[in-house]
């Protein structure tokens, strides 16, 4: 009986997908969809008559864009308007006359098993996906435990993956990132425009000791991979800066009472704590219990985007539902743009097509595309059959060399396939917003290189 | 010739011992964390070990029977009384605690007999292994009612006793804390007192010590040990409240530790004995305390179930053990 629900929404999901790709055919909104937002493709050359003949390469007038991302079950809200990134691209490019007269479609996985993301489907998608010799570049995945399974495949194919979602440092980083790419070290398969987990720990503390002036702090973690990471960064930092770190925490995310951590830290008098993990491993509950603790109640709290969890669409996130009045005075970082490049009528666009607000990686996705179809516009240019253009759009989105314009702004990514200049966004809590209910709002913007980075 | 001290003597000397040790470590403020931590724990053990004792079953699923009495007490407060903050009226706010605390005790003491007919009940005299499996599978069964009904994510608990708090000794201590440890120990007076002094009580020891021959004696087997789990859950769920009242934050899977742990304070005790499940309810929760304040967080788990092995190692009865006869 479960399992015949969930295939019923998983069927739902691929209703709503085909609705998407069909509407795909219509342009939106005439000429002006493709504005300043894919600028790349207006200025290549070959495009400008709309009605040019495709090259030899472009086997069948058509060429994919792939897909990989959770599409259905509970990661619906995950995937799909991540995809529509991509389908909104795909539909204004075809709009103005294709990639160099080659039109372009797209071939979307899903990597949810029974509802959740799963590395191992994530894993024979890839393998699908380079069997379609049509597809010239990938988005996604969405999630970093599935681009591990991926990238060796994706790097033993030569096929392009770009992932707008993926953080974990452990995808493009040595040691584990030179082990996924170890079939082709010299030529790496994967870019990520979303900013590396190690970067928000030591922004997180220029910004609780620069711009809130605080000079100690108490570090709790979830004992997690990705906690204790952004502790160790954290704590790096904020002693670089001459801050002192009174106590460091670990507690498991089985623990249920916070208070007897929160008091030994309190004698130490913090002017800061920084909460190292997400709301679901215990910084929920660190949050609330923690501020119940005599000279906890109005110091900084400042958490990674585990704690920040802006919900959708920028509503009010996890955390402030959960700690309520405790939520009021903390500070979180999300390695994500908020501000799109100025002039982007992403947002504009995407509303127009898909009826609804972009989810939080719709732009990633779509700045991802972007960036496939300006290495596909540079690459047609020599591509002979499809082998060699998916080749082309490889070597140049890769390139250290080649910058951009994406709606996200100007990207270029390193020799791990790393953002060069990520960015960071900072939210703080307001618990006067959404009615009285309180939400996160946006602070500032910065494009943050890790002082730490390898 | 031995020594006659009342039965309770030994017991109430060895908890005295236990909670100046802590007090003496922990200091006044740690020390009422320790202690509004051990209530809850003991309030869990106190049920391990009534089932224990009565049909010899390590029931997996009590704590997660705990964590549904915290969405269930979640649940009447926000749904049936649309309770939000905090109850700043002192009549209102003890009237408010004491209706949602009896729900939610009948409510899951219902739910445990419940449990107990369909699922342990047919297998009473199937091998030892078979309830023991049944018991993971309602665990599991539990969890998964409460992950689809609440969702996987923590889950908002209305904190509607207000933060305020009062000076003791250097400390400051929320009145919540204060209520915790009260109510749990009227809870336990309660317990000792049902079991000693009732027909029911007697009824529950007596089956306790040898089934067979209380049923030929005309005890009712399946009320008493229905009662038994009523009982047992009707105490989880008074935890689970105050778990959810103390943590503000409550989770699917928030069962599983804390039932371990309260476990691991049931074999401490001495595994059937009452009075050792509270008393092994503290000391569990000074282990991890102490594990905190000396800064090795991260090893309390470890330090609570090394204090398991080694009970089971050294003392397999438990603290109290050798009152084994009279369990229940």
């Amino acid at each position: 009986m479960k399992y015949g629900k969930l295939g019923a929404l998983g069927a739902a999901a691929v209703l709503v997908l085909s609705a998407c790709s069909g509407s795909a055919t219509t342009p939106p909104a005439a000429s002006s969809g493709s504005g300043a937002s894919s600028a790349p493709v207006g200025s290549a050359p070959a495009s400008s008559g709309g009605a040019v003949t495709p090259g030899a390469w472009c086997v069948g007038g058509t060429v994919k864009i792939g897909t990989e991302l959770p599409m259905s079950g509970g990661e619906t809200a995950n995937g799909v308007p991540t995809e529509n990134g991509v389908e909104l691209l795909v539909a204004q490019v075809n709009a103005a006359g294709g990639v160099a007269g080659c039109k372009l479609a797209t071939n979307v996985q899903d990597d949810a098993l029974n509802g959740v993301h799963d590395p191992q489907t994530g894993a024979k998608n890839m393998q699908t996906l380079v069997a379609d010799a049509s597809v010239m570049g990938v988005v996604g995945p969405f999630n970093s435990g599935v681009a591990e399974a991926e990238i060796p495949i994706s790097n033993g194919a030569g096929l392009l993956m770009c992932s707008p979602a993926n953080t974990a440092n452990a995808v493009t980083q040595p040691p584990d990132g030179d082990q996924y790419r170890s079939a082709h070290p010299d030529k790496i398969s994967y870019i990520r425009t979303a900013t590396p987990d190690s970067i928000q720990g030591p922004s997180a503390a220029d910004y609780l000791y620069k711009d809130l002036g605080k000079t100690s702090v108490y570090i709790i973690d979830d004992t997690e991979t990705f906690g204790v990471g952004v502790g160790d960064s954290f704590e790096a930092e904020f002693k670089k800066l001459g801050g002192t770190v009174v106590k460091r925490d670990s507690a498991p995310k089985s623990t249920t009472d916070y208070t007897p951590l929160f008091t030994a830290a309190a004698a130490m008098n913090p002017q800061g704590v920084y909460l190292a993990g997400t709301t679901p491993t215990g910084m929920g509950l660190a949050l609330k219990q923690g501020r119940t603790v005599s000279g906890m109640e109005t110091i900084p709290f400042v958490g990674p985007d585990g704690v920040a969890d802006l919900g959708p669409g920028g509503t009010q996130g996890a955390t402030i539902t959960i700690a309520g009045a405790a939520a009021a005075n903390v500070y979180g970082t999300v390695g994500a743009a908020h501000d799109l490049a100025s002039g982007s009528t992403f947002v504009a666009d995407y509303t127009a097509k898909f009826g609804g607000a972009p989810g939080a990686y719709s732009a990633a996705a779509y700045a991802c595309a972007q960036i496939i179809v300006a290495s596909l516009t540079k690459a047609a240019a020599t591509a002979t059959d499809l082998a060699s253009a998916r080749e082309g759009v490889r070597a140049n989105a890769v390139n250290s060399a080649n910058t951009f314009t994406t709606a996200l702004g100007t990207l270029s990514f390193d020799k791990y396939g790393d953002n060069t200049k990520p960015f960071i966004s900072f939210y703080k809590t307001d618990m006067t917003a959404a009615g009285g209910k309180g939400d996160w709002v946006f602070v500032k913007q910065e494009s943050f290189t890790d002082p730490n980075a390898p | 010739m031995t020594v006659n001290l009342p039965r309770f003597a030994r017991p109430l000397g060895i908890g005295a011992v236990a909670l100046i040790v802590e007090y003496l470590l922990l200091g006044t403020q740690q020390f009422a964390n320790a202690l509004t931590l051990g209530a809850i724990y003991a309030l869990i053990a106190l049920g391990y070990t009534m089932v224990y004792g009565i049909v010899e079953l390590i029931n997996f699923a009590h704590g997660d029977v705990f964590m549904v009495g915290s969405f269930l007490a979640m649940w009447i407060m926000t749904t049936i009384f649309g309770l939000t903050g905090p109850v700043t009226n002192l009549v209102n706010l003890v009237g408010l605690l004491a209706i949602v605390m009896l729900a939610t005790m009948v409510g899951m003491g219902l739910i445990g007999a419940f449990i107990e007919r369909v699922a342990y009940r047919p297998l009473r005299h199937a091998p030892r292994l078979a309830p023991l499996i049944t018991a993971i599978g309602v665990s599991f069964i539990l969890q998964n009612i409460i992950a689809t009904a609440f969702g996987p994510s923590p889950v908002n608990f209305p904190q509607i006793v207000p933060a305020d708090k009062f000076a003791l000794m250097g400390a400051r201590i929320a009145y919540l804390n204060l209520f915790i440890v009260i109510m749990a120990v009227v809870l336990m007076i309660a317990l000792q007192v049902f079991i000693g002094r009732t027909r029911l009580g007697r009824a529950m020891r007596s089956t306790a010590q040898d089934r067979e021959a209380a049923e030929l004696m005309g005890v009712d087997i399946n009320q008493t040990i229905a009662i038994t789990f009523f009982i047992a859950a009707a105490l989880a769920g008074a935890g689970g409240m105050v778990q959810g009242l103390y943590a503000g934050s409550i989770k699917f899977d928030l069962g599983f530790f804390v039932g371990l742990k309260a476990f691991t304070a049931a074999v401490l005790g001495g595994i059937g004995n009452t009075t050792g499940a509270a008393i092994g309810g503290f000391v569990i929760a000074f282990v991890e305390v102490y594990a905190t304040v000396i800064g090795y967080t991260q090893w309390s788990e470890v330090a609570v179930f090394t204090v398991l092995i080694l009970v089971l190692v050294f003392r397999p009865s438990g603290l109290l053990g050798q009152q084994l006869g009279e369990r229940a």
